[in-house]
């Protein structure tokens, strides 16, 4: 399904989603993140990335798995499963649409998470094409993505200048486009060569390489023990920006929080964990596989490069850049890789 | 001006002749505008160091890296190389090495301090530039004199007043270029005439007692816990962090009952109150030694003000005792001294 929107009736169509909760990208704090839309919010869609990616709306940082209490001495439990409104993500940029399925891939493989599952299912995931890149640290074509691309996403806009080409990509996505109604037009008959227009140029600007991505994976594996890593890692101050920012992070911890010790009540919670942190690995013996700053910088970089490639056949990194242009180090993803694969 | 290839020269020339083990200092990043930190361990590798208002970084931050490297070392039976390590400081910096020589941390004679001075200006803020036109995609920063920075963006330089683009923190500073040094690049500037010092969080204590709780509740809601804020501060050097129990220290002889009963002040998730206690305490444990570098801020990828709670700390402490951290390091530190002209009679 694809539909023309007027920027002026973007609103139509928002307000047309009333039992859902609509989130878009706000400046605010001088920073760009995903704001709840409300009545009298004048949604931007100007935005460059927000700092935060979607993944939080499937993955929240903080998710409580069950109550427990001690009631006349026996202990019982209260399940805590999340029931969300439907909740419709507007502006996701292609880099962070390709990471959801990634972490769709990691919350059932093996075993079909209910939490991540419960919020995942009642997601929609509403792209706009990027028509030139945020920063120089931009490199999703550069790992197999694109400004327009529409792995994960539900809809596809693209912005062509007092209008959107909106584009229906999955049944939920088709489904929330018909939803707008009498707000969307159909194409006219120069739109389709227009919007083919503004994604080959959005194309045409030159990325970062990715070095030799093809062969990443075997020089990272030949590299494992490699010097390169703790030297690369020198300067890393152990903080968690790149992995929380990261759309595709998705290490977690659990742990229960006592709120009332006398009578055993509390939660158990699942918060976000960081392999950057000196507790990520560490083992009840006190011996930590991971207990040096190069061994967690091979870790992050291994994990997006490498051992998501053995386990799911395609790489975690999806260029979004959040994690070079953040890190308070100058560590650079694509330079690691680079050194990696030419040591 | 800092001589760029003076400085080079003496950090090569400490390094030949084996004065040091190593210069910390900046060097070009990969991506991006700004430097980034380095650690030179050849005389060769000197020629790579830079000086320009992208070098934000307070490197102090590596010589307490370094110290926990070297004490790691004769744990193991080894013993370090003794010679100092030298470290490239601007003011704000030389000032937090003056409070890790106060607090003991360091001996002045493991560090040699090679000063550099802000020229009369400061570091910027990246955020400040990236919301210029174009600003995302320079290439280069320059001083310019004290009132302007040249930015280059492709081929193109443009002079850009040093207000719009210069940290917060630089334009509250009270000395930008390092009194405690070894040698000294560049001139010794006092007469500044930016802001006032403290002119923000006066500003921000303005507000109502509920109007403030709530933009901190605000910002707490906010806070990742990624404790960048943390790992970046020079003065936060404590092994085990009360209020991040990923630091908590697990050896072979931790015992099941040790970590079992091992309190947790602060929890991990990442709410309102949990974060309120971590940046709280925080705020409290650096009264009396933080130097406004301004680092905790800058690093912050949602941008919370954490510069108001250090700068309200410094602020009392300077108006009630007159006491400024790292001014001097054989100055009594604020918390374990005591003066009869000192304000609050009631403690005696």
């Amino acid at each position: 399904m694809e539909k023309i929107l007027s920027k002026d009736r973007l609103r139509e169509w928002v307000d047309a989603l009333d039992d859902c909760e609509v989130l878009a990208p706000a400046f605010a704090d001088s920073v760009w993140n995903y704001a709840r839309v409300e009545a009298e919010t004048v949604i931007d869609l100007s935005h460059t990335n927000t700092i935060n990616p979607p993944k939080q709306f499937a993955f929240p940082q903080r998710e409580v798995f069950f109550r427990f209490e001690r009631a006349d001495g026996v202990p019982r439990l209260t399940p805590t499963l999340p029931d969300p409104r439907p909740t419709v993500v507007i502006g996701v940029r292609p880099c962070d649409g390709r990471g959801m399925p990634r972490n769709d891939t990691v919350f059932s493989k093996e075993f079909k998470d209910p939490y991540y599952w419960a919020r995942r299912e009642r997601l929609v995931l509403v792209g706009l094409a990027c028509n030139q890149p945020h920063s120089p640290n931009c490199v999703c074509q550069s790992v197999g993505g694109a400004p327009h691309a529409e792995e994960g996403l539900d809809v596809l806009m693209t912005d062509l200048g007092d209008r959107f080409h909106v584009k229906g990509i999955t049944a939920k996505g088709g489904e929330l486009i018909a939803r707008g109604g009498d707000a969307f037009a159909s194409l006219q008959a120069g739109d389709p060569a227009e919007v083919a227009r503004v994604h080959a140029a959005a194309s045409s600007h030159p990325q970062r390489p990715v070095a030799e991505l093809g062969t990443v994976a075997e020089a990272i594996r030949a590299r494992f023990d490699s010097p390169l890593w703790e030297e690369m890692a020198r300067h890393c101050i152990g903080c968690g920006i790149c992995t929380y920012l990261c759309p595709t992070c998705h290490c977690f911890d659990i742990n229960d929080e006592v709120t009332n010790p006398n009578h055993g009540t509390g939660e158990r919670v699942r918060t976000w964990d960081n392999c950057q942190f000196p507790d990520f690995t560490m083992h009840t013996s006190g011996h930590n596989p991971r207990g040096d700053l190069g061994s967690r910088l091979r870790q992050r970089v291994a994990h997006k490069f490498l051992y998501f490639v053995e386990n799911h056949g395609t790489q975690q990194c999806t260029g979004c850049g959040r994690c070079i242009s953040e890190c308070p180090v100058g560590i650079d993803i694509v330079a690691v890789v680079d050194r990696v694969s030419r040591a | 001006m800092v001589n760029v290839d003076a400085l080079r020269g003496y950090a090569a020339d400490l390094l030949e002749k084996g004065q040091v083990r190593a210069v910390i200092g900046y060097r070009r990043g990969t991506a991006g505008v700004l430097a980034q930190p380095c650690t030179i361990d050849e005389a060769g590798e000197a020629e790579t160091l830079v000086w320009d208002p992208t070098c934000l970084n307070n490197l102090a931050r590596y010589l307490v890296e370094d110290r926990q490297q070297q004490a790691a070392a004769q744990t193991r039976n080894k013993t370090p190389d003794g010679r100092p390590v030298a470290i490239v400081a601007k003011g704000c910096d030389s000032r937090a090495v003056a409070v890790l020589l106060q607090e003991n941390y360091l001996k002045r004679e493991d560090v040699v301090i090679i000063g550099v001075s802000c020229e009369g200006s400061g570091v910027i803020d990246p955020r400040k530039l990236a919301a210029r036109p174009e600003g995302r995609w320079a290439s280069r920063v320059d001083f310019a004199g004290a009132d302007a920075f040249k930015v280059t963006v492709g081929g193109d330089e443009t002079l850009i007043p040093a207000r719009d683009l210069l940290a917060d923190r630089c334009l509250e500073c009270r000395a930008a270029a390092p009194a405690l040094n070894d040698v000294l690049f560049g001139e010794v500037v006092t007469e500044r005439g930016l802001d006032e010092p403290f002119r923000a969080v006066k500003a921000a204590q303005g507000a109502t007692e509920d109007a403030r709780w709530a933009t901190w509740e605000h910002h707490f809601d906010r806070c990742l816990r990624c404790f960048a804020c943390r790992a970046v501060c020079p003065m936060c050097y404590c092994p085990e962090c009360v209020v991040d129990s990923t630091t908590f220290v697990n050896t072979p002889g931790t015992t099941a009952e040790e970590k079992a009963t091992r309190i947790r002040w602060c929890e991990r998730s990442a709410s309102v109150s949990e974060s309120a206690l971590y940046h709280l305490t925080r705020a409290i444990h650096l009264a009396g030694r933080c130097i406004d570098c301004g680092e905790c801020e800058r690093v912050c990828p949602v941008n919370i003000p954490l510069r108001l709670l250090n700068t309200k700390l410094e602020m009392e402490a300077f108006e009630q005792f007159q006491y400024e951290a790292g001014r001097d390091f054989g100055q009594a530190s604020l918390l374990s001294s005591f003066r009869d002209e000192d304000p609050n009679s009631f403690i005696r």
